[in-house]
């Protein structure tokens, strides 16, 4: 954690919520992905409580059979088009687009960017993704998906070049911008950019991942690191440690954010949080049971098992088929789970407060959900419980703040804007205005010169 | 007649008022399209105004009839990328989207976009001949209704109902779905140059250039709207008109476009007239850089609108496509593969 003390918090926005349920919730608006008054209302509360940005991620592909286990990854609004949108609803909070280079070349990506943080005035975000996933290869007319090494050299020539186009592009009306001429291994680009060069000199640039290329990215030229979820808090810790580590060799060391994600489960009292954590789950549609074990959760998002009893056999190491959901399960069948089934079965009271022999016992829905892997790490609580792990994070050297996950959309935003942001506010964790207009200020980061400027310094 | 305004790309102080303001004046005046000029290269002319599709975004949440068509040069783009933003602006204005297909050579932007495996200079005839008839196929891999959303059975969309592709074509290979639900207009308005023989099989809407040559085009468009391309030089007296076009070398109509000269009476009866000839259905103005479009929207808007014989008898429709006359399409892979006679999914 560096010295300055102000967390920085970002809104991922699913439309269907990051619970693959959510979108069923009572308070939820099940086609929020195609209402964009709905998007521009949620980005305009996010922002009346100063979060840092909106992040709207993306895939290049649609996979119907996603529909119960990630149902936001199957289809959404195109990301430039949709941020603009909420760039014109909106005044101080920064938007992150995801833009993947393998898909795309680097003079589309600078002058969309750049298209952006015009329109913005300055609170462009880049997610630079290389994609993971195969199928998006089949939309473009590729024979193969490029291997992780190969992703990564063309992502990063592409950013070479994107950044060459905005230090040479225009900075005032009438100034001749630069060309590149660049030539390298994989792009032949004369340049110069045709549009004015971003307000931000460069687009904030964020990045995720755990590859040793992600990392490399992370620490040579990325602003925020979104971190996805990790196992145990020593593995969270391990990861801030390298980025910032692998940073400090480029003399970066402090300019780089490491965010992870955060799904808070909140309702004024802790009961009510529960109550709500266990409506949730009870919305999933579950896998069939003759579906069993390891599912890998396309979209680039993790891999886990498959949401039923006979997984949660094979997860727990004890035969728990055939019962209802509802019922409690036996103390002397939690007894006998294997070392990773306690493993489960502590994060399941971490998060419902049921344990195998107390007041509140655990259920075979219990195991059952807690068997595919989180999108994110959950936290379950009343705002001062949220509000702790959160400070707690940040202070054991964990994060540098968390990229919010709402469980669904629009109710778990409001739920977090207006029960947990105040409580960080009041212990002067998190800021109650803006630092400027633009995401860079938010931040804390200077423009980058301009080639002009660097020519002339 | 309709209607439509090139907003310029480039030549502004500052690109994203000033195109805010145009947009909202032409929306005011009666326009009923707007065209977001796009061009992937540096131009003499100044810095340029961001890219069509964030401008389109942007001006889809400053106004709230005017269609917002696209330039977009198919040489430097996919049909994928194409496809889901043109669709999502559709979503986003509430089916008021279209799309220009530009092709002509552009050895500037050429030079911006060559990398491994793509040169855009090469395969322009064949990449023009797939890829409007791909884009519209992606618009069609989900059915109108594929989007459930039912929270009661937790069915969140019909995968019987969307679709993937199963032809290839010679250059581009795209399996589909697209990730975005059918737009609003079913298909966004595509427009394309008449003249274009591997364009303007799949287009909505034929673009010509003077009107007086326009009849051949007329003819081979069918049911299909036409709409000529014309910079007005106009002005308050005809003499400073005349001035005006000079000055500019006095350029004179071609296969690109049509040019008028004259004071508002002037202009406005010759456009009238190739109207009620029967050439063309409307217009796409493009502004000299003499001619603030203020000056057209001021002197000439308010004559056309009060001629009755003028009147656009689809002005009240609230899609772009309704604006045109023209109805929102059946969805294509439905229909073949109800021809074919094989099931759905």
């Amino acid at each position: 954690m560096p010295t300055e003390r102000t967390l920085h918090l970002g809104l991922m926005f699913w439309a269907t919520g990051t619970h693959a349920a959510g979108w069923r919730h009572p308070e939820a608006q099940a086609d929020a992905a195609y209402d964009i008054a709905l998007i521009q209302e949620v980005s305009a509360e996010a922002e009346r409580a100063k979060l840092d940005f909106v992040f709207l991620g993306d895939r290049l592909a649609c996979d119907p059979s996603l529909q119960h286990s990630n149902p936001a990854q199957i289809s959404r609004l195109e990301p430039y088009t949709t941020a603009t949108a909420i760039a014109a609803a909106t005044t101080h909070i920064g938007i992150v687009v995801t833009a993947n280079p393998t898909y795309s070349d680097p003079y589309s990506i600078a002058r969309h960017l750049a298209s952006l943080d015009l329109v913005s005035e300055g609170r462009a975000a880049w997610n630079l993704v290389t994609g993971a996933d195969a199928a998006a290869a089949l939309n473009f007319s590729r024979d193969a998906h490029w291997d992780t090494g190969k992703r990564y050299e063309w992502a990063e020539e592409c950013l070479q070049v994107v950044r060459a186009l905005w230090d040479g592009a225009a900075e005032l009306e009438g100034q001749e911008p630069l060309p590149i001429g660049h030539r390298g291994p994989f792009f032949s680009v004369d340049g110069p950019l045709d549009v004015a060069r971003p307000p931000q000199g460069h687009v904030v640039l964020f990045n995720a991942g755990t590859s040793d290329q992600a990392r490399e990215l992370a620490a040579r030229a990325s602003d925020i690191v979104f971190a996805g979820p990790q196992a145990t808090f020593a593995d969270r810790k391990a990861y801030y440690a390298d980025i910032r580590a692998r940073a400090a060799r480029y003399g970066r060391a402090d300019q780089v954010k490491v965010l992870p994600g955060l799904t808070p489960i909140v309702a004024p009292t802790t009961e009510e949080a529960v109550a709500l954590h266990d409506r949730l789950n009870d919305l999933y549609v579950l896998d069939p049971e003759q579906e069993v074990g390891e599912l890998i959760r396309k979209g680039g998002i993790g891999e886990g098992y498959r949401r039923n009893l006979s997984s949660a056999s094979q997860a727990f190491g004890v035969d728990v088929r055939g019962h209802d959901l509802a019922a409690e399960v036996p103390a002397d069948t939690l007894a006998q789970v294997s070392e990773e089934g306690a493993r489960r079965l502590a994060e399941i009271t971490r998060l419902t407060r049921r344990t195998a022999n107390g007041p509140q016992r655990i259920t075979y829905g219990d195991l059952v959900h807690a068997t595919p892997t989180q999108l994110s790490h959950v936290v379950v609580g009343n705002p001062e419980e949220v509000a702790d792990m959160i400070q707690e994070w940040c202070e054991d050297g964990a994060a540098d703040g968390f990229n919010i996950y709402p469980a669904y959309v629009p109710g778990s935003v409001t739920a977090f804007t207006e029960l947990v942001v105040p409580v960080l506010q009041h212990r002067g964790l998190f800021r109650k205005e803006y630092a400027g207009r633009t995401l860079r200020e938010q931040l804390g980061l200077p423009v980058p010169p301009s080639a002009r400027a660097e020519s002339e310094g | 007649m309709i209607l439509g305004y090139e907003l310029p790309g480039t030549g502004f102080r500052d690109p994203v008022r000033s195109l805010v303001t145009a947009a909202g004046a032409a929306e005011a005046g009666g326009v009923d399209y707007l065209v977001l000029d796009d061009r992937p290269a540096a131009r003499p002319a100044g810095t340029g105004a961001p890219w069509s599709m964030v401008t389109a975004a942007l001006l889809a949440a400053k106004t709230t009839r005017v269609g917002l068509v696209t330039n977009a040069a198919i040489a430097y783009c996919e049909p994928y990328h194409l496809a889901r933003t043109v669709a999502s602006l559709d979503h986003i204005s509430h089916g008021r989207s279209g799309w220009q297909v530009i092709s002509e050579p552009d050895p500037a932007a050429d030079a911006n976009h060559r990398r491994e495996g793509v040169d855009p200079a090469v395969d322009r005839d064949a990449r023009a001949a797939e890829f409007i008839p791909l884009v519209q196929d992606l618009w069609d891999t989900w059915e109108d209704g594929a989007f459930i959303h039912d929270k009661a059975t937790g069915r969140f969309i019909d995968p019987a109902r969307i679709h993937t592709l199963t032809s290839e074509g010679q250059v581009f290979k795209v399996r589909g779905p697209l990730n975005v639900v059918r737009p609003p207009q079913g298909h966004p308005v595509v427009f394309a140059p008449a003249a274009d023989r591997q364009l303007a099989p799949a287009a909505d809407v034929l673009t010509v250039g003077d009107p007086e040559s326009a009849a051949t085009a007329r003819q081979a468009a069918g049911s299909r709207p036409v709409v000529a391309v014309v910079s007005p030089f106009v002005a308050e007296t005809e003499a400073y008109a005349h001035e005006l076009h000079a000055r500019a070398g006095a350029p004179a109509s071609d296969a690109t476009r049509g040019v008028v000269v004259g004071d508002e009476l002037q202009v406005a009866e010759r456009l009238a007239g190739w109207i009620e000839r029967g050439l063309v259905d409307g217009f796409t103005l493009r502004f000299p850089p003499s001619v603030p479009l203020e000056t057209f929207t001021d002197l000439v808007l308010p004559r056309l609108r009060a001629d009755e014989r003028l009147r656009n008898e689809f002005a009240a429709a609230d899609t772009l496509r309704g604006r045109f006359g023209l109805s929102r399409p059946a969805n294509r892979i439905v229909e073949r593969s109800a021809a074919a006679g094989t099931t759905r999914g």
